[in-house]
């Protein structure tokens, strides 16, 4: 309290900064990222425009022939898959990705803005959302990984989250309103944040709404605040019962019982050092020096301590094999899960003291402050981009598979199926541009084949990264050729071509200066429909094409038609710090 | 409280990170391939076992230089040789090869010296290959040391090989011209022999294909099982246990497994066998030589024999697929192994199938061929 | 259309069409009556609709007749009337040879057979009977020679291959048109395959005299030869294609060894070799 009296509310250093500065910050930040199409050479981003040209043809119908000898799209949420397909009407599909990244991106510091005003100040809660945009997993997520998804939905959840904050405390209809259209929007666009997003977020938001109504800071009960919560969880889970029904009835028709696929963010981290990096060092950068103070602030104010659970929680499942907690508490989730996006939830979780530590220094330091807190986010981005261009798990990038889409748009080759060996993920690529059908497929939870699911590893063209199980599913697969009409084969990658000469592929061609040759098999007949149990109903399609749009859809609409009267759940002072606490 | 909950967190942490450590590793975090880097914490190789595991780990990530480090020095072994050793060369299947996993077994241990039993398990393009293979450990102050001993590879002298190249190739000619005037046949291809085998795990048909004609066979031999209603059981190929291409008059075995399916429950065995004209060369002549049936160290019947190169060009993957007869000259199974060493011109490498115990009694001869790969002509 | 033929009473007006045309000629077919009408004209391949008038000739193009087969004419005024008509095709333009097979083992018989079939310039089939000269020759020898007419637009024959491997060509004619093509005549399977062999200073190097099949013809290049070698170490087998006749092995052997050949269903004699002696 000593020091708050010092401050004075002149100081530019202590003043908010406007929400529309730090949009602005984000999208020039962002936005020529994003439209120079960085995120194209990262492990998902065409694997979503692959989801999304297949409602651009097909609204209503989410089963896809294109993978798997045909797949259902309902066992993922579509929300993006979807906004994409509509905006590529107007600017094609790659550039629909990336705008509909960037709306994600946009979203993301309004949403820390909000979540972080539960907690602390305004200017604290300004501070977080400017560090947000610059945080190292945000780009990991973006520009590595291609993680469009989880991306958008914990923006959607974290502006969902003061909406929930008010109604339990203020019993707010319209909060409720909009914190449940915008939860329905965020788990159409991501069922696992939806999952963790309740416990790890939602859980220190009802927590705090307790304390506050056990301290009189708000007009609440302790038991109105939890009935209130009870209803919004269950208008919550009542709706994404409904919007989301197709893919719960997909899950529960065919459980994952595929053998678990290695990946390296279950690593112990000490253990294997390049995981430690990719998924520790880069997501938190310059975050990884704040922790003490999170730590402390966390742990010195009452208020801040639900968060600092939720952020511990997050932060030691993002270790992934590191600590034994996650595999404890996850089971045999543990091996189906990755573990990157519970560092990214990490890091959103401590934006909030983060910001308040931030907010604290420029008060105390002010320029000597503003310059390293910079130095810092802009550090912590360029770390995380720069390795981009040097890690060792980076995506092989811009391999040209136009001419594979052209041998398989010509001559009748679309009537048989098709396999590509090395191609990491422009697998995705080639299947969008294509209207032949592959028995691979980037989507491991959507595998019904008993060829891909009774081995531990992932996509075929992929396979030699995952040792002799990957091997063994691959020469299963190609021991069935006949049974799947698969004929052509195109390789990106020598080590395969042993495998391919011994089971009776032959060379018929090479392509983009011999990167990639197209192999053939003479005996192999056309492909036929694989019948399969995992053909979405009618209903469930139309389903699929309504409700989750129409959620988002729901969500802007009382966002622009009832906007937000500038209240704030509570303002109040969280931190009774002494001057020498924090000074090095 | 705010103390209480630091210390909580922190000691929490530790604690957990300390438990990791000792948690046994998932294979579910391990990909092969992708550089894993280094650990952080690395055990002293303070027992043989020890050593030879570092050894191993240091190798399977190709860290040369620090797998070296781990080699006692005395036996004069350089860190190319070994590099080269392990990593294989000419094209060879080793060199696509990665170590997967290992298990040590230990064969005597002194107070200065030990012998380990290493058997190791490589992830390759044609499947998992196992290896055995004994190591010799050396006492060096207060840690152990791998004697790396470099298996001896016969050079071949210089020397002029003649080569005389024979080829077809196929010519499709344009797109015009008049009906029947470019009709060529398919090979003609006959399945000489065929027999269904009750195996441990399913049915098996095996047996042999020639090619009757004048100009090379491409073949693949597929059999489709039924039961006693005619319904299909399943059908399968003789994917890579098969020469795909047969030049004139070769004779190439088969073999085509149905895993799961016993014999018993099989009424009917459809083969269908579908050539087709590719082009082929008739290089390189590989010959079999020293074929003998022995016994390995588990006492299993294994065929033994060496390959013996004796065209101009290397033999980047041999692959040795042997058929074997009973007393009537039935084809009673099919086994089939790869080579992970090339074959240099004029140079020759071991091999070893195995014969199952429950027909090993009933051999009486065999026949093997020599399948390759070559990177040049892929 | 022709529902509306049947259905149309017959009128004053009739419509006099020729027994038959040939494809791609004019044809002109007569009218009685007066006034307009509509002339429909229906056939493989085309169906048209013009304004003739009744009385007059009525003049049908030859590019409307291309294709042989039943034409049916009608005039329609107020009532309609139609007349039926065969256009046959044309003078043969082309004919298409077909043989089977493209490769045939020496000596076979009835092993090779051709098929022609007549088209004329519009692709009809030419069904009137025409005489084909089939000739098949050998290198040195002519196989078959003979006159043979077509029926229902096809004319075929049948012959044993003969006795010299290497190339055969086979001729259809008829009239100005002709059509050829090549079959490979292969020898036949391996006879009296022999094989002899010689130290050296690496082991033994064994050959085979030139293989040839029961007519002496010499077996085609790449076709394997497989030498099997016993000796105390084990068994030897080398698969080695004929280059030039003649398949060679190598055989780095000191101890004794017994050594034979087979190619096919060939089988050699067998040497016995003791390098030690």
């Amino acid at each position: 309290m000593q020091s708050e009296t010092t401050i004075k509310p002149s100081n530019n250093y202590s003043r908010p900064i406007p929400l529309l500065a730090i949009l602005l910050v984000a999208l020039a930040v962002h936005g020529p990222l994003l439209m120079m199409q960085l995120p194209s050479g990262s492990f998902d981003t065409n694997f979503h425009i692959f989801f999304a040209s297949h409602y651009v043809h097909h609204w209503f119908n989410p089963w896809n022939e294109k993978w798997f000898a045909g797949f259902s799209q309902t066992t993922y949420p579509p929300l993006t898959h979807q906004w994409i397909a509509l905006f590529s009407n107007v600017v094609g599909l790659n550039m629909g990705y990336m705008l509909v990244q960037l709306i994600a991106v946009l979203l993301l510091p309004v949403g820390v803005y909000r979540f972080a005003r539960i907690w602390v100040d305004e200017t604290a809660a300004s501070c977080a959302a400017l560090g947000s945009v610059f945080l190292g997993a945000l780009a990991f997520l973006v520009y590595q990984a291609g993680q469009l998804a989880t991306v958008a939905s914990a923006a959607l959840y974290l502006n969902a989250l003061p909406y929930f904050y008010e109604w339990m405390t203020s019993a707010s209809k319209l909060s409720l309103a909009k914190g449940v259209a915008i939860g329905w929007a965020a788990a159409a666009a991501h069922h696992v944040t939806l999952i963790f997003g309740l416990v790890l977020f939602a859980g220190p938001v009802l927590w705090v709404a307790c304390l506050d109504a056990h301290k009189e800071r708000v007009s609440a009960s302790i038991a109105g605040a939890i009935g209130r919560a009870i209803a919004f969880a269950v208008l919550i889970g009542a709706g994404v019962g409904i919007i989301l029904l197709p893919y719960w009835v997909a899950i529960i028709q065919h459980p994952i019982h595929q053998i678990p696929i290695p990946h390296d963010s279950r690593a112990n981290f000490l253990l294997k050092t390049t995981a430690g990096i990719n998924y520790f060092i880069i997501p938190y950068g310059a975050l990884i020096l704040a922790l003490p103070f999170i730590l402390w602030r966390g742990a010195s104010a009452q208020r801040l301590r639900p968060l600092l659970w939720g952020f511990w929680v997050t932060a030691i499942f993002g270790l992934g094999g590191t600590t034994p907690l996650p595999r404890w508490l996850l089971g045999r989730a543990f091996e189906i899960l990755t573990f990157e996006r519970f560092t990214f939830w990490a890091t959103l979780l401590a934006m909030p003291i983060v910001g308040q530590f931030a907010a604290e220094w420029l008060r105390r330091y002010r320029t000597k402050a503003a310059v390293g807190l910079s130095i810092a986010a802009v550090g912590t981005l360029s770390l995380a981009l720069a390795w981009l261009a040097i890690n060792p798990y980076r995506p092989t990038g811009t391999l040209n598979v136009d001419p594979v889409d052209a041998f398989l748009n010509r001559d009748g080759h679309d009537a048989y199926r098709y396999l590509t060996l090395g191609f990491g993920n422009e697998l995705s690529k080639v299947s969008t541009y294509t209207d032949a059908s592959t028995v691979d497929g980037e989507y491991n939870s959507a595998r019904l084949l008993p060829e891909m699911t009774h081995y531990g590893s992932a996509q075929l063209t992929n396979a030699k990264f995952y040792g002799s199980a990957g091997m063994d599913s691959l020469r299963s697969m190609l021991r069935h050729a006949s049974r799947y009409g698969l004929k052509f084969i195109f390789v990106h990658d020598p080590y395969y071509e042993p495998l391919l000469t011994f089971a009776g592929w032959r060379k018929i061609e090479t392509f983009d200066e011999g990167s990639i040759t197209a192999w053939e098999k003479d005996d192999v007949p056309p492909a036929h429909r694989i019948l399969s149990d995992a053909v979405p109903p009618a209903w469930q399609g139309l389903m699929w094409g309504t409700l989750p749009i129409g959620a988002s859809a729901l969500a802007i609409f009382l966002e622009v038609f009832f906007p937000n009267k500038r209240r704030v759940p509570v303002s109040i002072p969280v931190h009774p710090r002494k001057e020498n606490q924090f000074v090095a | 409280m705010k103390l209480f909950l630091i210390i909580f967190f922190v000691a929490a942490t530790v604690a957990l990170i300390i438990a990791g450590l000792y948690q046994t590793p998932t294979a579910s975090a391990d990909t092969v391939g992708i550089t894993s880097g280094s650990s952080l914490l690395a055990p002293k190789p303070d027992t043989p076992d020890r050593a030879l595991t570092l050894f191993l780990q240091d190798m399977q990530r190709r860290n040369w230089r620090k797998a070296f480090g781990d080699v006692a020095q005395a036996n004069g072994v350089d860190e190319q040789a070994m590099m080269q050793e392990w990593s294989g060369s000419n094209g060879s299947l080793r060199t696509f090869s990665s170590l997967e996993g290992f298990q040590l077994w230990p064969l005597h241990e002194s107070n200065d010296d030990a012998q380990i039993r290493a058997h190791m398990r490589w992830s390759t393009p044609v499947g998992p290959v196992e290896e055995v293979r004994d190591f010799g450990m050396q006492r060096d102050g207060n840690i152990w040391k791998v004697v790396f001993s470099k298996i001896e590879v016969p050079a071949t002298p210089a020397q002029v090989v003649p080569v005389t190249y024979l080829r077809w190739d196929l010519v499709t000619g344009g797109e015009s011209g008049s009906w029947g005037s470019r009709n060529v046949d398919a090979p003609r291809v006959r399945i000489i022999s065929m027999n269904a085998v009750d195996s441990a795990e399913g049915t098996v048909i095996v047996g042999e294909v020639t090619n009757e004609d004048t100009v090379p066979a491409f073949v693949n031999v597929n059999a489709t099982l039924s039961d006693e209603d005619g319904k299909v059981l399943d059908e399968e190929s003789s994917f890579d246990r098969i020469a795909h291409i047969l030049l004139p008059k070769e004779v190439s075995p088969y073999r085509i497994d149905f895993p799961g399916i016993p014999l018993a429950d099989v009424k009917n065995v459809r083969m269908d066998v579908r050539p087709a004209l590719v082009p082929a060369s008739a290089d390189p002549v590989i010959g079999v030589i020293n074929q003998k049936i022995d016994k390995d160290a588990q006492g299993n019947s294994v065929l033994r024999g060496e390959l013996l190169n004796q065209s101009g060009e290397t033999v980047n993957i041999p692959h040795v697929i042997a058929s074997f007869y009973d007393g009537n000259g039935r084809v009673i199974w099919v086994s089939d192994g790869y080579i992970d060493r090339a074959l240099v011109p004029l140079g020759s490498e071991p091999f070893a199938v195995e014969i199952p115990r429950s027909l090993a009694a009933k051999v009486q001869s065999y026949h093997v061929v020599v399948n390759h790969y070559d990177l040049k002509n892929s | 259309m022709l529902a509306l033929a049947l259905a149309c009473p017959t009128a004053a007006q009739e419509v006099t069409v020729p027994r038959s045309a040939v494809a791609g000629t004019d044809v002109t077919l007569s009218t009685t009556g007066s006034g307009k009408a509509d002339f429909y004209l229906v056939g493989p391949g085309v169906a048209s609709k013009s304004k003739v008038s009744l009385g007059e000739e009525i003049r049908v193009p030859g590019d409307q007749l291309r294709y042989a087969g039943k034409y049916l004419a009608i005039a329609c005024s107020a009532t309609c009337n139609s007349g039926e008509f065969f256009v046959t095709a044309a003078q043969p333009a082309s004919l298409a040879f077909l043989v089977h097979p493209s490769r045939v083992p020496a000596r076979q018989p009835d092993a090779v057979s051709g098929v022609v079939l007549l088209f004329d310039k519009f692709d009809n089939l030419v069904v009137a009977s025409e005489t084909i000269n089939f000739q098949v020759k050998g290198a040195n020898e002519t196989l078959f020679s003979r006159a043979i007419s077509t029926h229902d637009g096809e004319a075929w024959f049948r012959t044993s291959s003969g006795k010299t491997a290497g190339a055969v060509r086979l001729m259809a004619a008829v009239g100005d048109l002709s059509a050829q093509r090549a079959l490979q005549q292969v020898a036949s399977e391996p006879c009296h395959l022999r094989i002899k062999a010689q130290p050296t200073a690496k082991g033994i190097e064994v050959e085979t005299e030139p293989v040839r099949d029961c007519a002496g013809n010499p077996i085609s290049d790449g076709t394997i030869v497989t030498f099997t070698g016993t000796d105390p170490e084990g068994k030897i087998s080398i698969d080695a294609p004929i280059k030039g006749d003649v398949a060679r092995a190598h055989m780095k052997d000191a101890e004794p060894v017994v050594i034979s050949a087979a190619c096919g269903v060939a089988m050699s004699n067998e040497l016995r070799i003791d390098l030690k002696r």
